[in-house]
């Protein structure tokens, strides 16, 4: 029994260390762009600190987010719960919320062109169907 | 992939799987919008900490682990 626990926690430890490694891995990354447009260098071990301070927020930012969609008796977590979380900075709040314009403007764009797709792809077969809900009414 | 924001930034599903590493209630989801403004924020977060390190080392070239540590407090503050 104790040796279940014991490797279930293993595992989640695991889990968790595979996940900061790939946090490390796109902070990284970021801090690596960032250092070749400002002519700036990060040493290794900022970038472990950096990645591991987000990693940390990751939790504060989970824990939030659920109780903000909790608090709205929800379950699901959308973009109002995470502009909540950008609420202590002015400027910040504002780069958030127009990203989240941003996000909401291309994915309006998206689904107008899939239904564009869809409408042109279903032209042929919208008749069968037809048929078919006919049938189904006998 | 999509080329949505500028170079890299933090994959959805990393991201996803980050946050529901801590939710206490498994029934929680995150809904796709919210999901890829947590990646905005994220990279805002990564790159705010190098932000103002560098308005703190104006004539550093690199950046070390005690200029972070100074700044740190109110950055997270400011989340």
């Amino acid at each position: 029994m104790e040796e279940e626990a014991e490797t279930e926690e293993q595992q989640r430890f695991s889990y968790q260390q595979r996940l900061k490694a790939a946090v490390h891995y796109t902070v990284g990354c970021l801090c690596e762009e960032v250092a070749l447009d400002k002519e700036m260098q990060f040493s290794k071990q900022t970038i472990a600190a950096i990645s591991e301070l987000t990693f940390r927020q990751c939790e504060n930012f989970a824990k939030d987010l659920e109780m903000f969609a909790r608090h709205a008796k929800r379950t699901t977590i959308n973009t109002e719960d995470v502009k909540l979380l950008a609420r202590r900075s002015n400027s910040l709040l504002k780069y958030i919320t127009d990203k989240s314009e941003e996000i909401a403007q291309i994915n309006l764009e998206r689904k107008a062109q899939k239904k564009k797709k869809s409408e042109d792809g279903s032209k042929n077969s919208r008749q069968p169907a037809e048929a078919g809900v006919v049938e189904s009414e006998n | 992939m999509e080329g949505a924001g500028a170079g890299s930034g933090f994959r959805k599903e990393l991201v996803s799987r980050l946050l529901h590493l801590h939710f206490k209630d498994d029934k929680t989801k995150v809904s796709g919008d919210a999901l890829q403004l947590m990646v905005e924020l994220l990279k805002v977060f990564v790159v705010a900490v190098r932000g103002v390190r560098q308005a703190q080392a104006e004539d550093a070239l690199r950046v070390d682990v005690d200029q972070l540590e100074k700044v740190l407090p109110q950055l997270l503050l400011d989340f």
